[in-house]
Order: C-alpha cells, then structure tokens, then sequence
C-alpha cells in the first residue's frame, strides 16, 4: 500500500496558489510579513465569508484548488496541523475583552477563535462528513496531521484525505518573538523571517508521481536515534540511505538553528545536495509543510530552482528521486519524511 | 434621522465584516434578515452587542428583536427613542 500526493496548492509570503517561488521568488529584506491574498470570491460567497479570518479563508482556497486541480470533490478525511490555530481572531477577542471587559464581545470572533475551526471550516465548505481532526503540536503540527493521515491510509480507514497545515503570524506574535531575538536583525541580515502557511495536500492511495514513504517524529534526539530512525525508515521504503538524492532542511540562516543540520547532513549525508525552503517561504510552526511542498514540485517536475540549493550543488535534477525532508523545532521536535518519485 | 441610519449602516458594514457591501447599497428599508442583507442568527447577536456598545441599549425582551431589526430604518427609530449616550 502506498499513499501518493495527487494535488497541492499553497497561500504564503509568496505569489499565491500558483509556483511562482520557483521561477522568481519574492525576496524580503523585512523579517515580517503577511500573506500574499488570493481573490477569495472565486472560491467563498463573500456573504459567507464575512466572518472567516485570513486563516479560515486561505484555508479554503487551498482546499478548493488542491481538490479541483486533481478533479476530486470530497475527501474522505480532513486533517490540519497549525501551531496558533485562529490566532487573529483570539487576539481581538481578547483584546476587546482587556479593553471593553466581558460585555461588548463579538460571537463571530468567540466562535472562530478556536484551533478546530479551521478543519471544521474546511468539511463545512466542502460538505465533507467523514474523519475530521486538527493536531497543536507546535512545531511538529502539520507532521503530526501527516501522520495521523498515513495511519488512516495504512489501516485502510480512507482511500483520500486533504492534509493541510495553517498558520498565522499576526504583528503581536512576531513581537513577542522578536523580544526573544528570534527574527532577523537588519545589521547582520541573519536570522529567520516570518512567514503565514497555508498549505493543502490531497493525499490518495491512488498512484501518482510522488510517494509519500514514511514520516517520523522525535523528541530531543541524539545523532544515533535519527540515524536509527532514518535506517528503519529506509527499510521500511525498501531502500537503503545512499538511495536519498537530496535533503531538504529547514535552515533559516540563524546559526543555532541552521548548526543542527550542518551536523546532521555532515554526519548523514557528506556531499549529498542540501536543499531549503524557509528563505523563501518563511517560518512559522508549520513551515514543514512548504519543505514537503517544494519537494513535491521537484520531484514532480524533475527541476530544482536554483534558489532552494543550500549547499552541495545539484548535477542533475532528473536524477533526483528520493527526497528526505527534515525539520527541528527548536531543537527539541525533529521531523522526518522522505518522497519518493514514483 | 438620515444622519442616524447612515452611521448605523457603516457600523453594521463594519461589524459584521461585510466587505464588498457600501453604505448606499443598503436599502433602509429592505428586511435586514432572510431577504436582504441576508443576516442569520449570529449577526443579530453581533446587532444586539452593536446597539449596547454604542447607544447604550440593553434589549431586555428578545422577542423585541424581530421588530427592532426588521430594517435598518426600525433599528434606527428604536435607537432614536432609546439611547443612553
């Protein structure tokens, strides 16, 4: 049994629901920044959309375009990870409630202030009656979702699922942050850049180009757990560790961050092309999602933009076939999934 | 009066998030829920937060409400008769 990526679709820091990124990524000099929006009338009766947040309504079209592009209509499950859930509409429900106290506060925002709303959103929208979970794991948010969905494919609960990850990064957050010097400081232009996910895949045990072959998290591992983890992994996919083609890491050009995975793909992987997405896509708790975002384009369209090469030049992107996606948050949740082109 | 019913219009665009709706696009006296506007049960929730937070009136009858809101005209005239600031 395998589980394949049919479609995915994606709204970011970046041109929206189409891959852009790949051809001319836009750059930014800012450590903060919002979404690029789509036009949500294509996808949401504005009616029905005046009480949805950004999140809700990116959550939406990616949903929308991930399903029309493979022409399906209904999944059998919906599955989100997001690290703040509707952060947006938690801040002005609170905020009202500091200022104006517990009488003015506006229902819509109560009601979508909660992490569920946006998988709930989505299976309203999409009248979908089936499987219906989010998982608030911080940074391992959406590999979480991404393993409850393989486990649903492998117990032959589903045939399909959309599993997305969604987050927000208001102004308030990203200050709060930034007071713990986790943001790019102009002077050295080192540091990570915020960015918003909304990235939905449609998974089906239906073959297609890319194979999902495994996903794996860890807590606080040594070099030996994932390299144990990575061996079983291999195995289990049939393959040993020099069949992974290019690794895709979730560097962001702070040091401590980025040191972790010079050491793993020096230990691991000596000389193996080094890929990374987070420059372009930004960070955010489930910025994991772009990393297997990008992958799946490589591996789908057998090209490599030169601009996601973090080190090990890459000869030949036809010959890319097995990508390894791995993911730490900060240094205590690490993540594994590896695609393979099929 | 106009005066009134044209500030309550941009509150209720404001509130209620309607977007793409403008001031002269509401008709005052076209039915604010079902037809028209097309409001449900949660907007006249946010309706009855509106008319506390910024005239000071408290509906303490909700049956009130179906008349209160049938349009934005009779929102008006029960704010006119009832306002607190």
């Amino acid at each position: 049994m395998g589980v394949y990526i049919k479609s995915s679709a994606q709204i970011s820091i970046q041109n929206p629901l189409c891959n852009d990124w790949a051809v001319s990524p836009i750059i930014y000099r800012e450590p903060y920044a919002r979404a690029v929006e789509c036009d949500y009338k294509k996808y949401i009766n504005p009616i029905a959309a005046r009480r949805m947040g950004k999140i809700l309504k990116r959550a939406i079209a990616v949903s929308s375009s991930a399903l029309s592009i493979c022409g399906a209509a209904v999944p059998d499950a919906i599955i989100t990870g997001t690290g703040l859930g509707c952060i947006e509409n938690t801040e002005k429900f609170l905020s009202a409630m500091t200022m104006e106290g517990e009488e003015f506060l506006q229902p819509a925002y109560f009601i979508n202030s909660t992490h569920n709303t946006i998988s709930s959103q989505i299976a309203i929208f999409l009248k979908c009656h089936g499987y219906n979970n989010t998982f608030v794991q911080r940074g391992i948010s959406f590999e979480s979702a991404l393993l409850d969905a393989l486990m649903l494919f492998e117990t032959g609960t589903v045939n399909t699922a959309l599993v997305e990850g969604h987050d927000e990064m208001t102004q308030g957050y990203f200050k709060l942050l930034d007071k713990l010097d986790y943001w790019r400081k102009e002077a050295d232009g080192k540091g990570a850049v915020a960015g918003e996910t909304a990235v939905g895949f449609f998974l089906s045990k239906e073959e297609d180009t890319v194979k999902i072959e495994g996903t794996e998290i860890l807590h606080t591992p040594s070099m030996d757990d994932m390299s144990r983890s990575l061996l079983k992994m291999c195995s289990d996919a049939g393959i040993s560790l020099k069949d992974i083609d290019a690794v895709m890491v979730g560097a962001n050009t702070d040091e401590a961050n980025d040191a972790v995975y010079e050491a793993f793909s020096e230990t691991l992987f000596h000389g193996v092309p080094c890929l990374w997405w987070k420059h372009i896509f930004g960070e955010s708790f489930t910025s994991a999602a772009f990393g297997m975002y990008v992958a799946d384009y490589i591996l789908r369209n057998r090209v490599v933009p030169s601009a996601m090469v973090w080190k090990n030049s890459v000869k030949s992107a036809e010959q890319i076939r097995k990508i390894l996606i791995y993911n730490h948050f900060n240094n205590k949740e690490h993540s594994l999934i590896l695609l393979s082109r099929w | 009066m106009e005066q009134l019913i044209l500030e309550l219009k941009k509150q209720i665009i404001e509130v209620l998030n309607l977007e793409d709706v403008k001031p002269e696009d509401i008709d005052s006296q076209a039915p604010l829920f079902g037809e028209g506007l097309g409001l449900d049960s949660i907007d006249a929730l946010e309706l009855i937060v509106l008319m506390e937070k910024n005239y000071g009136i408290k509906l303490g009858d909700p049956a009130q409400g179906k008349e209160i809101f049938k349009s934005v005209e009779t929102m008006a005239e029960y704010i006119e008769a009832n306002r607190k600031k």
